[in-house]
């Protein structure tokens, strides 16, 4: 493996992957960059090619055209020395029903090249991260959903690889042990890189450095959170009580300017109105919402600003490429 | 290479803790213990121009058929239809260690089946007395015939791991593997049973015929006579099908 001495500015490089299957295109000039110790999120819809360009990274289907490096190294040229730097856990991640946990993660070990005098170490580490520890001699065959995907995680962390990629690696997993996941995932931050293909918005969002959005085989977004907020949702949403009645809301409505919003959301019965203000960039308002409501006569007792989520993030990202491809 | 001696541990200790392992030797034990019983009562009712060892390599194509494909039929199909082969292959190792892994260990696991049937013979020979007919262990005989069908497996295996590597069934494998070593078997006698003699059209078919006739070489090499052309036919032929295994693999979703 290759030592800190010659590390390479990047972990993982994906340069226009495109994969083709006859006429059906999986994904198309799919391009993106992961840093050492980067956790970045891949996210899409079902059927976007997040598996397909995990696939073709982790050296287990070959791209119709474009170039992916790990480590340095081509996966397509080099694919036992790119292999070396990485570890893959696959969608569902199959695991041989006939070994006990142990056996199995001492077989990965030694065919991920750990040395043999280290492969009981690594084994012990991986299960204790992972909080396998008590089951190392459970058959395969009876574990439930969670603890098979501990296993894969624990054998994506046995030989320290420089990157893992995680296909969908909570699914099935309860609460508890998502959160337990999670934690782990963070403690690899700054050690590992990881790029993680979830559904689960909220877990990308708590966890990951950046976000890859795709769509239709696409990257439709890229980018930290906030740089995504800012580029996808650019106008910024309030949340305000305040005492007045429709004719003033109506009022306040025409004051603004065309691209900015104030819609009632609900107006409760001791004179008090909820309603949602959303500004655009440019609206003058942006800076000094409260004062411009005082100003415009109202009493306010709440304004609290909406701060985008991923999952709206996500929802903007897909839906305007949709009406890209429409028009 | 450390792939490669770490993934035959690893199939050797499956293969052998795996009960439709000892299920299938006992299957072979069986057919040839029967074979062999028949063969000595044959033999002690009428003076016989063969051994009774001999008898038993007469029926070589019948455990090929029958058992041989229910060795190599969990080695690639099955792994393929869990999965876990693809996951293998995202580690350091390489398609051809872990297609030359399976392979030889299904290979081991054939040639010790045969090599156990020598417990028909030498229980024979203690029971009634080596003096009463020193063919009834037949050591000659024995030995050609093991080191022929050790050879002969590198192919008979290679197909089967080739088969194997097409499907995920392992049902399909197993009469995938069953009709490619039919044809194999039979088609050298076949041809050679060919009347070519009026057909002279056919005559260009002799050649392959004298390739092909698997028996025949067993005889061979029983009788201790080493030809070059089946081992050079036997070797070429699990090359190429271990090479298109590779390929099968390593294009395999």
């Amino acid at each position: 493996m290759a030592d800190d001495a010659t590390q390479p500015d990047l972990a993982l490089e994906a340069n226009r992957l495109t994969k083709r299957y006859g006429a059906l295109t999986a994904i198309e000039d799919i391009s993106f960059k992961v840093g050492p110790g980067e956790i970045v999120g891949f996210l899409g819809p079902n059927g976007a090619g997040k598996s397909t360009t995990l696939r073709i990274l982790a050296g287990r289907l070959l791209a119709t055209s474009g170039r992916a490096t790990i480590w340095g190294e081509s996966v397509a040229l080099e694919p036992a020395k790119a292999k070396q730097h990485l570890a893959y856990m696959p969608e569902n991640n199959p695991l041989p029903e006939d070994l006990r946990i142990r056996e199995y993660l001492e077989l990965r070990a030694r065919l991920k090249g750990v040395e043999e005098d280290q492969v009981e170490l690594r084994v012990d580490q991986s299960m204790h991260d992972c909080d396998l520890q008590g089951r190392a001699g459970m058959l395969i065959a009876h574990l439930s959903k969670g603890f098979r995907q501990r296993v894969g995680i624990a054998d994506a962390l046995l030989a320290q690889p420089k990157i893992i990629l995680l296909d969908e690696p909570t699914i099935g997993l309860d609460p508890h042990q998502i959160l337990g996941i999670r934690d782990l995932l963070r403690s690899l931050r700054g050690k590992m890189a990881v790029l993680i293909s979830s559904h689960i918005l909220a877990e990308v969002e708590q966890v990951c450095d950046r976000v890859i959005i795709l769509n239709r085989g696409r990257i439709v977004a890229q980018g930290r959170t906030e740089e995504l907020r800012r580029d996808l949702l650019p106008s910024l949403g309030h949340r305000v009580v305040a005492a007045c009645t429709h004719a003033e809301l109506e009022r306040l409505t025409r004051a603004m300017d065309a691209q900015s919003t104030c819609r009632e959301v609900r107006m409760t019965g001791d004179g008090w109105c909820e309603f949602r203000v959303v500004l655009s960039p440019e609206s003058p308002a942006r800076n000094q919402l409260l004062s411009s409501l005082v100003s415009a006569g109202l009493r306010v007792r709440e304004v609290a600003e909406e701060q985008a989520g991923l999952e709206d993030i996500f929802l903007a990202a897909t839906r305007r490429d949709n009406r890209e491809a429409r028009t | 290479m450390r792939s490669f001696r770490v993934l035959l541990l690893h199939e050797l200790r499956s293969t052998w803790l795996s009960w439709t392992t000892w299920a299938t030797w006992a299957l072979f034990l069986s057919l040839l213990g029967t074979i062999h019983w028949y063969a000595i009562l044959a033999c002690s009712r009428t003076p016989m121009p063969w051994t009774p060892t001999e008898a038993v390599f007469r029926w070589f194509p019948l455990p090929l058929l029958c058992i041989l494909p229910l060795l190599t039929m969990r080695s690639l199909a099955e792994e393929r239809r869990a999965g876990t082969l693809g996951a293998l292959l995202t580690t350091p190792a390489s398609a051809l260690a872990v297609v030359a892994a399976k392979f030889t260990s299904v290979w081991l696991t054939w040639v010790i089946f045969w090599i156990s049937f020598a417990i028909f013979p030498a229980v024979a020979a203690h029971g009634l007395g080596a003096s009463t007919d020193p063919r009834i262990f037949d050591g000659v005989t024995l030995g050609g015939g093991i080191a022929f069908i050790a050879l002969s497996g590198l192919l008979h295996v290679s197909i089967g791991m080739l088969c194997g590597s097409r499907t995920r069934s392992p049902g399909l494998a197993a009469l995938m593997t069953f009709i490619c070593l039919l044809g194999l078997t039979v088609s050298g006698g076949l041809l050679d049973a060919l009347p070519s003699d009026g057909w002279e059209w056919l005559g260009w078919l002799k050649e392959p015929a004298d390739h092909l006739r698997t028996v025949g070489h067993l005889e061979d090499f029983a009788s201790g006579i080493v030809d070059s052309q089946p081992v050079v036919l036997y070797l070429t032929g699990c090359a190429l099908c271990l090479g298109l295994t590779v390929l099968a693999i390593e294009t395999a979703d």
